[in-house]
């Protein structure tokens, strides 16, 4: 494949998307009700390029499956200081691509409906497609680019998107809060990230991934010395900083459940498929830093399965069906950290892919839930839908199967990857893994038997329908990738998907993994951890269906005998709170003590200064009449006086 | 005493008048006639001292002025005019933006 037509594939796929937004943006009075066909035009037209050449980079002989792709310069100062705008096509990005673009056409395609309800006033039917557009532009412009500079635009540029689009009800309180909450905490992650940028810059003297990567890879700073261990621990640190803001890993983790403010299909393609798996996508990509670093990878590891766990626990008692697909988006999450911090970045990738097909259907499923019953979407206030919304329960219920592990479904394949690379890795975090899977599938189906099973309940005044094609058909493409898209991976294929992936590994996640792995015997066969977690998560399951639907009283009783525990589960560990004491009423004390000083001091002094000139000036203002025969008078007598002297 | 000694007193005169009226009306209209009085004052001064010193630019002088009077005249009424529109009043003392 010729690098003209991926360079014209390239831009097709960042800029289409750009011009739908631009489109909508521009002629959004004009287009009002049909808004949305300028974001499906441009995201299908991307779509279609990525796909074109995802199945070029398959049939592509091994070896060249790494290109860039110049396309200006952007930056130069003529001393050798330039900045380049610059793609860098691999089967990673390929892969990438195909993910972020389908399933924004699916979402901004169920969107269509659902905005109809619950667009905003103020032009939001127009507002929504062309913020969506333009965060398909800026996650292109994440996954393609080929130098860090570009990368910390889209990086930037998928924040603001997220921003835009949390807030997207901004006359709600809660949202404009959350909106702003997700800012704030990103700005932490992302102030690290800059810095670690810098500093490659600092190290390297360049920002492109190659020569970077190279250069690592070799071992040697720019000057030529040998890079101490120290720095590089540092920078794949200060980049995990980042990772962790953009993927909402501990402690940054509070913005996501908070995000689920914004309208679902947001939280369904933004906070669930794709730009949270941006800090994934980054330590994949530079696994030559990470993996230069041992403690690095531990770090890494053992924050992934710490917020798997973390984030499950708290999925147990939350009656919010956004929130629990929240911390279940940042537990899976977890998942995708701890494979790449066990070497097995080719198993995070591919758990991102399953991952984003089966939660984009439950977040999907939950807004036509939510579209269902006029906005309510806690779980304790409805139950027994399945005979009212059929085909939603249909497809929520294979995402739930997909999510849980249930043997078969893709989520299955790709988490027992991570759970059998972790426990030859790191046995405690394997073990904190499986114990998270257990948690996974139980919660999920909690989930699933209070708001579809048992008697049929609803809202005071609500009458519930099945939503239109426009957004089951969506739904029902996500169940079958959410049913199908585990055996690209399996072995009976040949692992097809790891397969195409490894020319980006070899170098690094799996030169270092083999090292590793050699000096451990793998005590769990991988067909023995199958059966076992396969099991298990069935377990989770019928235990979830004796619990709440069975035996009801259980939950309550459970409730009563460990109020502490359910207590600091329902808190959220009381995360909000300590970050609330520790750091935010601190800040906001010194904002006050800022203000007092400004107020009483600095304008005091100011006061006291001026007061010289203005006393002067109040003695002196009687002169000025304003009148012209005053001035004229003093005139004369100016002139008399001045003959006087002259005689 | 010198020949031009009237014509010297007279244009003073002229000159005195037309202070005291430029200092002591309100009327915009004669603020402005009292200037131009102190103007024929100087006109007649320079004529004066030209026709003393036997020379012709002293009047020469004098048509130049009368001429830029009249453009100054018509000008200075144009002000007038329009502070006439603004504030429906003559009186000088209307104007008073520059009070300190």
């Amino acid at each position: 494949m010729s690098t003209d037509t991926l360079r014209l594939c390239s831009l097709i796929i960042l800029l289409a998307p750009l011009a739908g937004a631009i489109f909508i943006g521009a002629l959004g009075p004009v287009l009002r009700g049909r808004a949305h066909w300028p974001a499906i035009s441009g995201v299908g037209a991307a779509l279609a390029a990525a796909i074109y050449v995802l199945v070029q980079m398959v049939q592509a002989p091994q070896g060249s499956s790494t290109i860039s792709i110049p396309v200006y310069d952007w930056i130069s100062d003529g001393t050798g200081l330039s900045f380049n705008v610059e793609f860098l096509m691999d089967p990673l990005t390929a892969v990438m691509l195909v993910i972020v673009t389908g399933i924004s056409l699916l979402v901004v395609i169920y969107s269509r409906d659902y905005m109809r309800d619950h667009g905003h006033p103020e032009r939001g039917y127009e507002r929504f497609f062309a913020f969506l557009s333009l965060f398909v532009f800026a996650m292109c412009a994440l996954v393609l680019c080929g130098n860090f500079l570009l990368l910390y635009f889209g990086w930037e540029a998928v924040g603001l998107c997220s921003y835009l689009l949390i807030g997207f009800y901004y006359g709600k309180p809660a949202a404009a809060a959350a909106a702003k909450k997700a800012f704030l905490v990103n700005r932490v992650g992302d102030f690290g990230f800059g810095l670690g940028i810098l500093l490659i810059y600092l190290s390297f003297q360049t920002l492109d991934y190659k020569s970077v990567f190279a250069l690592v890879d070799q071992g040697l700073l720019a000057s030529g010395d040998p890079i101490p261990h120290a720095l590089m621990t540092t920078i794949a640190l200060l980049l995990l900083c980042g990772a962790c803001g953009k993927s909402a890993q501990l402690p940054l983790h509070v913005w996501l459940p908070d995000a689920m403010e914004g309208p679902s299909p947001v939280s369904a393609l933004i906070h669930a498929a794709t730009m949270v798996t941006a800090g994934v996508y980054m330590i994949a990509r530079c696994g030559a830093i990470f993996t230069a670093s041992e403690t690095a990878m531990s770090i890494v590891a053992v924050v992934g399965a710490a917020t798997a766990l973390f984030a499950a626990t708290i999925a147990l008692v939350q009656t919010d069906m956004k929130r629990i697909l929240a911390y279940s988006t940042i537990s899976q999450l977890g998942y995708m950290f701890l494979a790449l911090g066990v070497y097995a970045a080719d198993s995070a990738v591919f758990h991102l892919f399953t991952h984003a097909f089966f939660k984009a259907l439950l977040f999907l499923g939950a807004g036509s839930v939510m579209h269902a019953m006029g906005g309510v979407i806690d779980i304790r206030h409805f139950s027994g839908l399945r005979r009212t919304l059929p085909w939603t329960y249909v497809t929520f219920l294979i995402g739930s199967l997909a999510l849980s592990g249930f043997p078969m479904f893709s989520g299955f394949f790709s988490k027992d990857e991570i759970i059998h690379h972790a426990l030859s890795g790191h046995p405690v975090l394997g073990g904190m893994a499986l114990l998270t899977a257990l948690l996974t599938a139980f919660y999920t189906f909690r989930m699933v038997f209070l708001a579809f099973h048992g008697s049929p309940r609803l809202p005071e005044g609500i009458h519930p329908h099945e939503s239109g094609s426009w957004m089951l058909a969506p739904l029902c493409v996500l169940s079958i990738g959410a049913l199908a898209a585990g055996f690209v991976g399996v072995q009976a294929t040949g692992r097809t998907f790891h397969q195409f992936l490894s020319p980006v590994f070899t170098k690094t996640f799996a030169a270092a993994h083999s090292a590793e792995v050699s000096t451990h015997t793998s005590l769990w066969s991988e067909y023995g951890l199958m059966i076992f977690s396969g099991g298990m998560s069935i377990t989770a399951i019928i235990a979830a269906y004796v619990v709440y639907v069975r035996q009801p009283w259980i939950p309550g009783l459970i409730k009563a005998s460990m109020t502490n525990v359910y207590r600091l589960l329902w808190g959220k560990y009381h995360v909000d709170e300590l970050y609330d004491l520790s750091i935010v009423q601190p800040a906001r004390n010194t904002g006050r003590v800022c203000v007092g000083i400004d107020d009483y001091f600095v304008d005091g002094l100011i006061w006291v200064i001026t007061a010289i000139p203005r006393g002067i000036a109040y003695v002196l203002r009687i002169i000025q009449s304003g009148l012209l025969q005053g001035y004229a008078l003093s005139m004369a007598a100016g002139v008399v006086v001045l003959l006087l002297l002259a005689l | 005493m010198p020949e031009a000694m009237g014509y010297v007193i007279v244009g003073a005169v002229l000159f005195a008048l037309g202070l005291i009226g430029f200092l002591s009306r309100r009327n915009l209209i004669v603020i402005f006639l009292s200037t131009e009085i102190m103007f024929q004052g100087i006109v007649l001064n320079s004529v004066a001292f030209g026709r003393y010193h036997h020379q012709l630019e002293g009047q020469a002088f004098a048509l130049f002025l009368i001429v830029i009077a009249a453009i100054e005249a018509g000008l200075a009424l144009g002000l007038v005019m329009l502070l006439f529109r603004r504030k429906d009043t003559l009186d000088a003392d209307a104007w008073s933006l520059m009070r300190g």
